[in-house]
């Protein structure tokens, strides 16, 4: 069977996911179509050898609607041949993106694709494209469908996380987040934004707080209080009812942040490489997408973390490093616990929490940061994966070649 | 059935006016009737001999509602939305552009009269304090299915539209023009028609919003709205009533579409409703049972109608002035009285208050106020209640205090006067010993709050003559409240009955399942509060007296329930009684919030391999419950199924789309619930043995 290797990861800086972050005034297909740019100058690719362009997106409307996939390659004048498509699989889009195209590689009917992910979350906020599971009363009512931050301060508060420590991984991630910044770990993925002159918007990421502390973080709201007890803590216990009631732990600090980005990876089999003078990175091992309960909503990583290695034939102890998003920080939290890791492996250079989630392209982004670690630290296998919306749970395991 | 008269104007009258009945109610007969109608006022229309057309009823109400009967024997689909559909026509007839209609409301208009208004282009309505507007439908189970939700939708937005169907408020004529339900106030009945032949008159086109092309639903699509309408809804009813719900469906589907396909979205969620047994449980319990209660199912037969007018009340607690208050809210006078004239002040004050609240809600006028409390007498002497008809004692719980005001008081009333006492826990019969008339004695058992709770316990002591029983059946009647009669053993029918409940929670807690569970599952069953909250709430010190009470009625027959051990330990060796501010199975933090008490986990430690089957507990609770009530029907503590079902509603709570304690065996099916008591019976102990009344029943 044909192998999928990684020949490249690039991503944008991530701009705050406001009308003050430095990206709103970036069109959604700019950000997609500088990356595209960039993916081709770096490898001097030559992009009618492109099969695809599979690109996540959790909230594809407006600017991002239409299949902004096609509109960013024509944009960016890639080859006409090259169809490119959308995809939501929620918060795991930009990894199912790159599964996908390993599955198309290792069938033998792709050679060379782009795998990646895109989210304005200024210009277009999480829900604003409707859908059921967030706006029908009846289909809400019925799956019991309640907002993420309350699924994520029902898994705390089942798992009996307090504030504390919810603080403790938030402040870990910003204090990695800054140091791997400093020291330049990052430095080989960003693709910095420009304007049409050329002048430079972005460079870094903008929501980390390197002077953050703990006290600070403690002092925050707990902002999912007030919709849990406008109904949906009632919802979440229609389903766990052994809890006396579910504690609102989960703050602006301690979740994930709103942000703007694209990241891209580039995927092919071996051919492919040598065809296009492309030197592998590493090699996708096990690609597993599965689905858990829907109100509890963010239990996925475990279990699909747990399935990938007894697809690879892997250990625990066989990976090296670990990306688990920090959609919010009872989920590390629980994959820690759950898989009894050493935290000094897991989310090394801090994570969601210190430098953003934006949605539909985190997945392409945490891939590229787990090889860029492996690389440094020399170390042989990763394992990246995100929880997404109503249960979904999403793993890619790595080897460097 | 619909007078038709054309004046000279061209404006057509259409009078409702149904024979044999006193008032107009919208069934198959006169949405037939009005199809002939429609089809003449289209023909007039086209001779261009049409220039408007009022609707108006003879009856004192304009239209009171639909065929209840119907919809509770409704079962096919396809006949009920044919009919939803028919209805519909009809009123979209009227509404079409062109001539414009008027409803010219001249009485109360509820359900489908409140929806046929609403189709029309202008509602005119009497400015009388007396009448009734509104869509009560949800609280019946059910949903407006004439086009009244879409029309409100548009009429008032989502968020409105839903709050006034959901809440199935009856308002006043001022209310319901401030909601936006009505259009125009009319001082009397010939401003009322004289508005309405103007509006004709003046208007060219009668045309809706929702027929113009720049028309558009006040406040959009609000998609957060529904949002948080969403679980708001759940938070509520716990997903337990299906009613609300689709109301809420009905109206978000429908701000999406064009009106004529939200209508028929209406019309599915109509006959989705009405086939549920959640429909006819609420439909058997606020309609049947209701009706079987209000024409007098225990009241003995032979006795005059007693017509109260003077109510003497003895104690200006809480309990006393809510009486008070209930009792001059019906037209009725008060004396109210009480260790000083000071003190009985307090009922004054606290009427006053209450009113004030209404007037600040606009339900009241100030005028109305003035009189009500006119009607009052606050006094200390006993004597003022030598006009009274009845007088009532609602003095504290103890046995001595309440036979002295009977003696003091009963000196004063003339023979035909009766006298009640509001004992929760105390014989009737033994507090009768203190009356010179037993014959004349009664327990009228109010609950908390007095305004709120609609139901009365009618406890009938030995001694209670049939005729005192008959007069106390009025009264309670006379104040709107629902009169059940009870015999007077332990609890009598609704403290007995809602004791197994707790009795239940606790035995669970006994059995080493986790508090949280039980409270959560035991609320999520539809009931208002855990039962170990309930526990605290009562008192565990109430909750033995009751079990103590029954371990006397039965004597050797007695078997101890198997939570009274875990019962007395609380109370006994960790000093936790409940009761008010005190500290039970809950207790409060600093920062004033409710939880279990911590030491639950400690002294009734968790099993490990304890019960988590949701379905098992839910039945454990309900079944506890039914089985005491057919106890009670066995044991002739309460006489009639309609008294045990709104009994149990009303009474402590028990959830109302079960129908009521009795009817939820019924639901359940007779069978499997007597087949299920036997495993119970195996599992848990004899208290789900089967009483040989349920076979007959």
């Amino acid at each position: 069977m044909a192998e999928a290797y990684i020949y490249d990861a690039l991503r944008t800086p991530r701009g705050k996911g406001k009308s003050s972050g430095a990206l709103y005034e970036v069109r959604p297909v700019d950000l997609l179509a500088q990356s595209l740019d960039a993916l081709r100058i770096r490898n001097n690719l030559d992009t009618p050898e492109v099969d695809d362009l599979l690109l996540g997106c959790v909230t594809p409307i407006k600017g991002q609607g239409y299949n902004v996939a096609k509109a960013a390659l024509l944009y960016a004048a890639w080859a006409d041949s090259v169809p490119g498509m959308q995809i939501n699989r929620y918060c795991a889009s930009g990894l199912e993106a790159v599964n996908l195209a390993a599955m198309q590689i290792r069938a033998d009917w792709g050679q060379l694709l782009v795998a990646g992910g895109l989210e304005s979350m200024s210009r277009i906020p999480m829900g604003m494209d409707g859908g059921s599971l967030l706006f029908d009363p009846d289909v809400i009512n019925r799956t019991g469908s309640i907002p993420q931050g309350i699924a994520a301060d029902l898994i705390a508060s089942l798992e009996g996380f307090d504030r504390e420590m919810l603080d403790e991984v938030a402040f870990r991630s910003h204090q990695r987040a800054a140091i791997a910044w400093q020291k330049g770990y990052f430095k080989q993925s960003v693709v910095p934004v420009y304007d049409q002159n050329g002048i430079l918007i972005l460079d870094k990421d903008e929501h980390i707080r390197p002077d953050i502390d703990l006290e600070s973080l403690s002092k925050l709201p707990a902002v999912f209080k007030k919709p849990g007890e406008l109904g949906y803590d009632d919802l979440a216990l229609s389903k766990y009812p052994e809890l006396e009631y579910v504690r609102h732990d989960h703050t602006a600090g301690n979740s994930s942040g709103i942000v703007d980005g694209a990241g891209l990876i580039l995927i092919g089999n071996e051919a492919a490489g040598k065809k296009n003078k492309l030197k592998p990175r590493a090699r996708i091992v096990a690609a597993v997408t599965l689905s858990t309960e829907p109100t509890l909503m963010l239990g996925g990583p475990v279990p699909a973390a747990q399935k990938a290695l007894k697809q690879a034939g892997l250990k625990k102890e066989d990976i090296d490093l670990w990306e688990v998003n920090e959609a919010f920080a009872s989920i590390p939290l629980q994959f820690q616990k759950a898989l009894d890791l050493d935290p000094e492996v897991v989310n090394v250079n801090g994570g969601a929490i210190a430098m953003g989630h934006p949605l539909g392209a985190t997945g392409a982004m945490l891939l590229g940061t787990l090889l860029d670690e492996l690389e440094r630290r020399k170390k042989k296998r990763g394992l990246v994966c995100l929880c997404a919306g109503s249960g979904i749970g999403i793993a890619t395991i790595i080897e460097r070649t | 059935m619909i007078r038709y008269i054309k004046d000279t104007d061209n404006i057509v009258t259409l009078t409702l006016d149904m024979k044999g009945r006193s008032q107009n109610i919208l069934n198959h007969e006169l949405s037939k009737a009005f199809h002939p109608v429609i089809e003449h006022l289209k023909q007039e229309k086209k001779r261009k001999a049409l220039r408007g057309v009022i609707i108006t009823s003879a009856k004192k109400s304009f239209l009171y509602g639909g065929d209840l009967d119907y919809l509770y024997n409704a079962d096919n689909p396809e006949d009920i939305y044919a009919f939803a559909e028919s209805v519909k026509e009809v009123f979209r007839d009227l509404e079409l552009p062109g001539v414009p209609v008027v409803a010219a409301i001249n009485g109360s208009a509820l359900g489908i009269g409140i929806e046929l208004a609403l189709a029309c282009h202008h509602r005119i309505v009497l400015d009388d304090p007396e009448i009734r507007l509104g869509l009560p439908e949800v609280g019946l189970g059910i949903m407006p299915g004439g086009g009244g939700v879409t029309r409100l939708l548009w009429l008032l937005g989502l968020e409105n539209a839903f709050e006034l169907l959901s809440r199935s408020k009856r308002m006043n004529p001022a209310t319901a023009l401030r909601k936006g339900l009505v259009d125009e106030l009319a001082r009397n009945e010939r401003d009322m028609m004289e508005k309405a032949r103007n509006y004709c008159l003046l208007t060219t086109e009668g045309r809706r919003l929702w027929d113009r092309p720049e028309g558009y639903i006040p406040e959009g699509k609000a998609l957060q709205t529904v949002r948080s309408l969403a679980a708001q809804t759940f938070k509520k009813y716990q997903g337990n009533y299906p009613a609300p719900l689709a109301v809420l469906n009905t109206l978000a589907e429908g701000a999406k579409l064009h009106f004529d396909a939200a209508l028929r979205i209406e019309s599915r969620y109509f006959t989705n409703l009405l086939q549920r047994p959640e429909a006819k449980n609420m439909l058997k319990a606020f309609w049947l049972d209701r009706k079987a209660i209000a024409d007098g199912i225990s009241r003995p037969k032979g006795f005059g109608k007693f017509r109260p007018k003077r109510v003497g009340i003895i104690g200006a607690g809480q309990m006393g002035s809510g009486i008070a208050l209930t009792c001059l809210e019906n037209g009725l006078y008060v004396v109210l009285k009480d260790v000083s004239k000071l003190v009985a002040e307090r009922g004054r004050d606290y009427v006053r208050k209450a009113l004030d609240k209404q007037i600040a809600q606009a339900q009241i006028d100030t005028p109305k106020k003035e009189k009500l409390l006119k009607r009052i007498t606050t006094t200390d002497d006993p004597n003022d209640f030598q006009e009274c008809d009845l007088v009532i004692e609602a003095v504290f719980e103890n046995e001595n205090v309440k036979k002295k005001v009977t003696k003091e008081s009963e000196q004063y009333l003339d023979e035909y006067a009766f006298f009640a006492s509001n004992t929760i826990s105390i014989p009737i019969t033994r507090l009768s010993e203190a009356s010179s008339r037993p014959e004349n004695y009664v327990g009228l058992h109010f609950f908390r709050p007095v305004e709120k709770v609609p139901l009365v316990e009618i406890v009938r002591g030995k001694n209670t003559s049939d005729e005192t029983i008959a007069r106390a059946y009025d009264f309670v009647k006379a104040i709107r409240k629902t009169p059940i009669v009870v015999k007077d053993d332990w609890g009598f029918f609704v403290a007995r009955v809602q004791n197994t409940y707790i009795l239940e929670g606790v035995s669970l807690l006994q059995e080493g399942v986790p508090p949280a569970l039980i409270e959560n599952i035991g609320r999520q069953a539809g009931m208002p509060v855990g039962p170990l909250k309930l526990a605290d709430e009562l008192s565990l010190k109430l909750i033995l007296k009751y079990e103590q009470q029954s371990s006397e009625h039965y004597g050797p027959k007695y078997i101890q329930h198997p939570s009274v051990p875990l019962l007395e330990k609380m109370l006994n060796e960790l000093e936790r009684p409940g009761g008010t501010n005190k500290p039970g199975f809950y207790e409060t933090d600093e920062a004033g919030n409710c939880h279990l008490w911590e030491g639950l986990a400690e002294h009734f430690p968790a099993k490990k391999k304890y019960l988590k089957d949701k379905e098992e507990i839910t039945e454990r609770f309900l079944f506890a419950q039914a089985l005491e009530a057919v106890w009670c029907l066995q044991e002739n503590v309460i006489s009639s199924v309609p008294e045990s079902n709104l009994g149990s509603i009303y009474g402590w709570g028990f959830p109302s789309f079960r129908g009521g304690v009795i009817q939820y065996i019924d639901s359940y099916g007779k069978e499997a619930f007597i087949k299920r008591c036997g495993e119970l019976k195996d599992k848990y102990g004899p208290r789900f043995t089967v009483p040989g009344r349920l076979k007959k029943l």
